[in-house]
């Protein structure tokens, strides 16, 4: 346009010749142009997690599955891709910076602030938990909010802080955490739903619940104290272990001794018994001359064995005054005896 | 020649003047967007709400656009006293959208205009509803309740809490933000918005309070602690103790078993010699002596024999003896 002003005579008769010669070679270069903008702007391909939401003139209009698809160009129709298949995290009270393909976990002053809160009993917990959501209606989460994550994680904090608000710590720390998570899950669902947002909860997830930080070596303390109680217990089972089978032993020993006992007197008894009743059988046909026979042969059994033997003389009824030659330093009196 | 140039200027000069009234005239609405077309400053029609395109007078009328979405509000924590004097910090955080775009752009021109009358609004509805309030309400729910294992529990664990514990909820948490939804909500008509929703995000002892707070746990850990060690001294000692008993059961029990056992045989014993010796209990007394001198008589006997013994008789007179 500024050439054609700058000089109508001479432009102007060139532009004439210019399109008296090459006027349809010139219609042609843009008409190309237009046909190269034209193809780099109709065609889109959506990748597999996503979903493309098309929009003409700004109206949703379409809403299409990963693959090849085709479109009004120069800007008509416009895209934007929402990654729906993908399932999406949001984290509070850390922050998980993969690094070497590990996870690190991070937890600065201000995520201690997201996971810090009050119990029920109006005590403090550190509560960290996961938020694992996907896209399902990619148009609402594009158009219902403006920053639907963020409104996703104010929600998030406040469900989780009203849920555990209404429980005792300690059911939080131990065995309420699955009925935390599933209310929160619940009611943030719910929230979200009222604002149409397009999110599906698909699960939250309690990480480290626990004491807060200045708080912590109290509560292993108590662990350390349970521990030392059941310690203690044990070990005083086992002294009743080491002793009781022992002493059980014992009893069983004494039992058995006087059983024994009782084995031998009864069987002894009898074989006294026995004897003197068969002596007896006999000595009931010749009284007088087994009596004397027994007192004999004890007689003999008695005498080599015997110490002193003094045979007292007749008139002398008193055994003193006695003389004992055997024993040194025995009574000293003078005595008839005979030895044997 | 000139004709054609002419004409091709002239062609050219049109549509571009077309192309920019066009331009001008059409508009195009997203789906997050509402507008409202002003003509000369003064508004024309209904707000546009329906997004695509859409045609208005060039030139002498302008589009305003405004979002369509829910917009998020966040407050700065607050510190205000509850009921019970106890100072905590509450941060609280709202949805919003903008319901009548004339209105809004009347009352509050844009976002940060809006913005800074929700701050006033929302922080001295929450201000309000948290100071008339005790701290278990702001923290609980309406439906607290506390089983009795756990008031048992409690009651262990920390004496002087068992009144919070079971203190009934009047209103609690939820009821608590509805009414302060829709104490602000009062208010936004007139302010062409729709507050969608606040809820009270963090509430957190002020630093002064957390500190007693934490040391109170402490204690409580602390008290914990020594019960458990206690107990454990206490049921290692008991067991201890039932062990002395089991022991003195087990052995006694044997003893007086063994004492019964000993009892009957010596009965049977007596038995069996009563009744063999009792057939002769002369002869008997004859022949257990005798048994019992050659027991009984070893080299420490002395023996004095009489004159008359039977045995020295033969050894001092060995005549017939008359018959």
């Amino acid at each position: 346009m500024a050439s054609q002003h700058y000089s109508p005579e001479e432009g102007g008769l060139n532009l004439a010749e210019a399109l008296r010669l090459y006027g349809k070679g010139l219609l042609f270069i843009p008409l190309v142009l237009v046909l190269a903008i034209a193809a780099f702007t109709a065609f889109y391909t959506v990748q597999p997690e996503e979903e493309a939401v098309v929009k003409r003139f700004g109206r949703v209009t379409a809403i299409n599955p990963p693959g090849f698809h085709q479109k009004l160009p120069f800007g008509i129709d416009r895209v934007q891709f929402v990654p729906t298949a993908r399932v999406l995290k949001e984290e509070f009270g850390f922050r998980s910076a993969g690094r070497d393909g590990r996870t690190q976990y991070v937890k600065s002053s201000d995520q201690r602030g997201e996971s810090l809160m009050l119990t029920g009993d109006l005590k403090v917990i550190d509560v960290e938990w996961v938020v694992q959501f996907q896209i399902a209606d990619p148009s609402k989460f594009l158009h219902r909010a403006r920053d639907p994550v963020a409104t996703l994680r104010d929600t998030s904090e406040a469900v989780m802080r009203r849920i555990v608000g209404n429980s005792l710590g300690s059911d939080v720390l131990t065995e309420k955490r699955v009925q935390v998570s599933t209310a929160a899950r619940v009611e943030l669902q719910e929230i979200l739903n009222s604002f149409d947002l397009g999110i599906r909860i698909n699960t939250i997830e309690l990480q480290d619940v626990t004491p807060p930080e200045l708080v912590k070596p109290a509560f292993n303390e108590v662990n350390q104290a349970e521990q030392e109680r059941e310690r203690l217990i044990n070990e005083a089972e086992k002294r009743r272990n080491q002793v009781i089978p022992r002493a059980e032993g014992q009893a069983r020993q004494i039992v058995a001794e006087a059983e024994a006992y009782r084995a031998e007197r009864v069987n002894r008894s009898r074989g006294e018994a026995g004897r003197f009743t068969a002596i007896l059988t006999e000595y009931q046909r010749a009284p007088a001359l087994t009596r004397q026979r027994l007192y004999l042969e004890m007689i003999d059994q008695v005498l080599p064995n015997a110490g002193p033997v003094y045979i007292v003389e007749e008139g002398m009824s008193s055994p003193l005054p006695l003389l004992n030659l055997e024993t040194a330093g025995a009574a000293a009196a003078g005595q008839k005896g005979v030895r044997q | 020649m000139n004709r054609a140039v002419f004409s091709l200027v002239g062609f050219l000069v049109v549509a571009f003047v077309g192309g920019i009234v066009l331009f001008n005239s059409a508009f195009t609405l997203d789906e997050a967007e509402q507008a409202i077309v002003i003509q000369l400053g003064k508004p024309v029609g209904d707000p546009i709400t329906k997004p695509g395109l859409h045609f208005k007078k060039p030139f002498i009328q302008e589009v305003r656009r405004f979002d369509k979405r829910l917009i998020s509000w966040d407050g700065d924590p607050n510190q205000i006293p509850t009921r019970g004097e106890q100072f905590i910090s509450v941060d609280t955080t709202a949805r919003w959208r903008i319901a009548d775009p004339l209105l809004f752009l009347q009352r509050v021109q844009n976002e940060r205009g809006a913005t800074m009358r929700l701050n006033d609004i929302l922080d001295s509805v929450v201000r309000d509803n948290i100071s008339s309030s005790d701290l278990v309400e702001i923290v609980r729910s309406k439906d607290w309740q506390i089983s009795a294992e756990d008031l048992r529990r409690a009651k262990l664990d920390s004496q002087g809490d068992v009144a919070i514990l079971t203190q009934r909820i009047a209103r609690g948490r939820q009821e608590l933000t509805a009414s302060i939804l829709a104490k602000a909500q009062e208010q936004m008509p007139g302010l062409g918005i729709e507050l969608v929703d606040i809820r009270i995000k963090r509430i957190d002892y002020v630093e002064a309070v957390q500190q007693r707070v934490f040391e109170r746990m402490i204690a409580e850990r602390q008290r914990i602690a020594e019960q458990f060690r206690s107990e454990g001294q206490g049921r290692a000692a008991e067991i201890d103790g039932e062990t002395q008993r089991l022991l003195a059961t087990v052995s006694s029990e044997a003893r007086r078993q063994a004492e019964i056992i000993r009892g009957e045989a010596d009965a049977e014993a007596t038995r069996i010699y009563n009744d063999a010796f009792g057939a002769d209990a002369e002869f008997f007394a004859f022949f257990r002596s005798l048994e019992s001198y050659s027991r009984s008589i070893n080299a420490k006997t002395t023996l004095f024999l009489g004159p008359e013994t039977d045995y020295v008789r033969y050894l001092r007179d060995a005549d017939v003896p008359a018959k």
